[in-house]
This record gives C-alpha cells, sequence and structure tokens, in this order.
C-alpha cells in the first residue's frame, strides 16, 4: 500500500532522526545499566530497539492519520528493563522516575487497566525524555528533546507478551476466541505464579532475617545446621582464635578464604545444630593446634588460609571419632574431590597423629 | 628454578622445573606478573619437577588464582610431589587452589 504525502514526510522525518534515536538507545541503555548496578538491583535484562522503517511504514499505513509529525509517535525508540520478581517492577519505575523526565499524560500502568475479571498483558509504559543533567551533547541537541518508551515488567510478563505478540498482536490479527481465552487463562496462571515468587522471596527474606538473630543470640542448640545458618554463624568468625593461634606459630599472615565448603563435610560429619560445631570447636581446638604445631614448625611458611583451622578440627574430629585414615580420605574427597594425594595424606595424618597421641 | 610457558589453545601451560624460594620468587613473579592479566585466563601448572614451594610461592599462587578468578577463568596445579603437596595442605592452600 502506498503511503499519503502525510505519512511519507513523517517517514522521511524517521530517516533523518534515525541515527540520533540510535544513539539515544545506547544513552539510555548504559544509564539505566550503571544505575541499577551502582543500587545493586540485578534484573534479568535491560534491552531496546529502534522502531524498523517497515514497522513504521506499517503503523502509518494503520493509523498514520493520528499523527500529526514523528514526535507524536512516542515508541520510535523502546527500551524495556525485565525483573525477576513482579514487586521489583515498582522499583525500577522509581528509579526511571529520578532519571527521565515523565511525560505522564502518555505512560501508562497496563497493570492497573485490566478489569479485575480480566488477564492479560501487564507491564508498565513510560513515555521519557532524557533530561539533561544525565546526558548532554550540545552538537546533538535532540538527544533531550526526542521522547522513547520505557517498558518495565516481570520475567513472566515478559514471556507472557512475547508469547502473544508473536502468535497474534504482532500481525494486528484478532486471536479466535477460543485461543484468546486460553491465553487469558494463561496470563493468569503467570500472575499467580509471580505474585507466589515475590511472597516466597518476601519469606525468605523474612527467615534469614530470623537466622541472623538467632545466631547472634548465642542459643546455637536450638539453630539447625542449614545453608543459611551455617553462613551467619560463619560470620560471627567463630574459629578465628584458632587460626590467630595456628597463625602465630610462624607470625603467619591470614588469608581469608571461603568456610562455605565446609558445610556439607560438617553435615557428613553428623553435626544437626550450630551448637555441634561450636561443640566440635570447644572440644578440639587444643588438638587441632597441636597438629598444627607438628605440621607448621620450623617450616617458615607464614601465610596460612583461614579455613586450615576449620581442616585441623575436622581431621582431629575425624580420627577421635574412630574414623580412621578412611574418615580421612573422605573428607578430603569431599572438600577437594577424589585424587591420588589423598590417600597418601590420610595415611601419612593417620600415623603422625598416632605417633604424636592426638589419637 | 627453571620456567616455561606456552600458549596452548585458549590455555596458558606453565612448566616449573626446582625450588620457588626466596632466591627466586622476585624472577617467578614477574615471569607470572603476564598472565595475571589478558582475555585467556585459563592456566595449567605443571608441577611434576617442582621440587619446593615456600611462602613466597604460595603467595605468587595466590595472586595468579585471584586474577584468575575475576577474569572468570580456571587454573590447575598439576603432578605435584607428595612433599610439595604437604605445604599446600598443611596451609590451607588446598582449600583455595585446585591441585589434581
Amino acid at each position: 500500500m502506498k503511503l499519503d504525502i502525510h505519512c511519507e514526510m513523517i517517514l522521511d522525518e524517521y530517516r533523518e532522526k534515525l541515527p540520533v534515536f540510535k544513539k539515544l538507545k545506547d544513552i539510555v541503555i548504559k544509564l539505566l545499566r550503571d544505575r541499577l548496578a551502582k543500587n545493586q538491583i540485578v534484573v534479568s535484562g535491560v534491552e531496546g530497539r529502534v522502531k524498523t522503517e517497515k514497522s513504521l511504514t506499517g503503523k502509518l499505513e494503520l493509523k498514520g492519520f493520528k499523527y500529526n509529525t514523528l514526535d507524536d509517535i512516542t515508541d520510535i525508540l523502546g527500551v524495556r528493563i525485565i525483573t525477576f520478581f513482579s514487586d521489583e517492577v515498582d522499583v525500577i519505575s522509581a528509579l526511571a522516575e529520578q532519571m527521565f523526565e515523565i511525560d505522564w499524560e502518555n505512560s501508562v500502568d497496563k497493570r492497573k487497566m485490566l478489569e479485575i475479571d480480566r488477564f492479560g498483558y501487564m507491564s508498565l509504559h513510560y513515555i521519557c525524555r532524557l533530561p539533561k543533567a544525565q546526558y548532554h551533547d550540545p552538537e546533538v541537541p535532540e538527544l533531550n528533546h526526542l521522547r522513547f518508551e520505557l517498558q518495565m515488567r516481570s520475567t513472566l510478563q515478559h514471556v507472557w507478551a512475547n508469547m502473544y505478540h508473536d502468535m497474534g498482536y504482532k500481525s494486528d490479527v484478532e486471536i479466535p476466541a477460543e485461543y484468546q481465552r486460553n491465553m487469558s487463562r494463561l496470563a493468569g496462571m503467570l500472575e499467580l505464579a509471580d505474585e507466589q515468587f515475590s511472597h516466597i522471596r518476601k519469606e525468605i527474606n523474612a527467615y534469614r532475617r530470623n537466622v541472623q538473630s538467632l545466631v547472634a543470640s548465642g542459643n546455637f542448640d536450638e539453630v539447625p545446621l542449614n545453608g543459611d545458618t551455617f553462613r551467619s554463624f560463619l560470620s560471627l568468625n567463630p574459629f578465628k582464635r584458632l587460626a590467630d593461634k595456628m597463625a602465630a606459630i610462624n607470625q603467619a599472615e591470614l588469608y581469608d578464604d571461603s568456610l562455605m565448603p565446609y558445610y556439607n563435610v560438617l553435615r557428613n560429619l553428623g553435626m544437626k545444630t550450630i551448637g555441634d560445631i561450636v561443640r566440635m570447636r570447644n572440644e578440639h581446638s587444643e588438638s587441632a593446634y597441636q597438629l598444627a604445631l607438628i605440621q607448621l614448625a620450623g617450616t617458615g611458611l607464614d601465610i596460612l588460609a583461614k579455613s586450615a583451622a576449620l581442616q585441623n578440627l575436622c581431621i582431629v574430629f575425624i580420627l577421635k571419632h574412630g574414623f580412621g585414615a578412611a574418615g580421612l580420605v573422605r573428607l578430603f574427597a569431599a572438600l577437594y574431590g577424589d585424587n591420588t594425594y589423598n590417600a597418601q595424606r590420610a595415611d601419612r595424618l593417620y600415623e603422625q597423629a598416632k605417633r604424636t597421641n592426638i589419637i | 628454578m627453571d620456567i616455561k610457558i606456552e600458549k596452548q589453545d585458549n590455555k596458558t601451560i606453565v612448566v616449573l622445573n626446582g625450588r620457588v624460594d626466596t632466591t627466586n620468587a622476585d624472577q617467578f613473579q614477574q615471569d607470572m606478573e603476564p598472565l595475571m592479566e589478558g582475555e585467556n585466563p585459563d592456566i595449567e601448572i605443571d608441577c611434576t619437577d617442582m621440587s619446593y614451594t615456600s611462602s613466597q610461592g604460595l603467595r605468587i599462587f595466590l595472586m595468579l588464582q585471584k586474577s584468575v578468578n575475576a577474569r572468570k577463568g580456571k587454573m590447575v596445579l598439576r603432578n605435584m610431589n607428595p612433599q610439595v603437596k604437604e605445604v599446600f595442605d598443611i596451609t590451607g592452600f588446598s582449600n583455595i587452589i585446585t591441585i589434581m
């Protein structure tokens, strides 16, 4: 179909401004990514596109009469932020409001446009301008005049919108009623799933805060051992005294490595609560130190990983509980994987511990 | 100490021969510094003929490991003799560095 002269003029304007829109896209995406990183917000994606000439032509064919100039078409540049959780959309929109000039008259919250008994497209659309305070290039003043559309939605909202767009909306052909109904059912299901994900995340965060206060209270026997409680416990630096004592053998520097690999080891050693770990530490610290003394004294090794303290505690615990060299092989395999060194080291340690009355 | 460095596909192979101690740690560090930057962070260190490492050596291995981690690469030390492995074990460095 041939466009009328009015639409051809809009198309000419588009061709002329295309490089500016492309530049604006890169600037806006970079600004958004930087701001998200600065605010430590992790999103599923930030993406953008400048409408193609073909797509614009299609739009003008259908409803060119609605537009006086190119400026009236607000989605030539579209930028989208896809969040993991639906409740993060509001956080992102607050950021966008700080960053851009929002054209409220043309912005829409499609999440609130649906009737209470309808399910479908859920997304927040802001029509924005880039303020000079964010970016200004005197040679391209239009960067601050052109409007663009910023869409914000959750991953599940994005999935639904993409499917819908791909199957029907894009071609502007009405989906047959029976399929439309199925799409609506899916939208309802995804909305429910979105809500559940947000709910679960809130509960997990509340659980973690509760765990932190339980660990901090020192009632360790009441704290079950799991990944969260172990991490909280480690934040108290529970093996510091032993590590410091071991480091003093050679006036060594201590390197702060992760103790999380020991979580599974401690579970396999039968620890059920944080209290069990505290008891192991209290009962075996002296022997773990004696072992370090035998190993390190006279070596001149003046750097130690902090994990050496927990490693020695586990070694002593295993030997004192009669698990022998085989127990040590299992420990080393759990920490460092199966390799030929484990059995040699286990045998050597077992003999050393027997000779020095550690067991 | 003798150090050989060669590129193989996208990784660097380092072959160490002899002791890493106070007398040659500076040289070892200088030789390793180019491996702490660049696009191909994967490093494999053949320790078959490395007879000893001091704390200085451990610190250099630690620097290498950190630079590799920062670039999301992998570093592996292979074929270590039991005496050298003992140094990594008793210092807890086996928890930081992958030894195969």
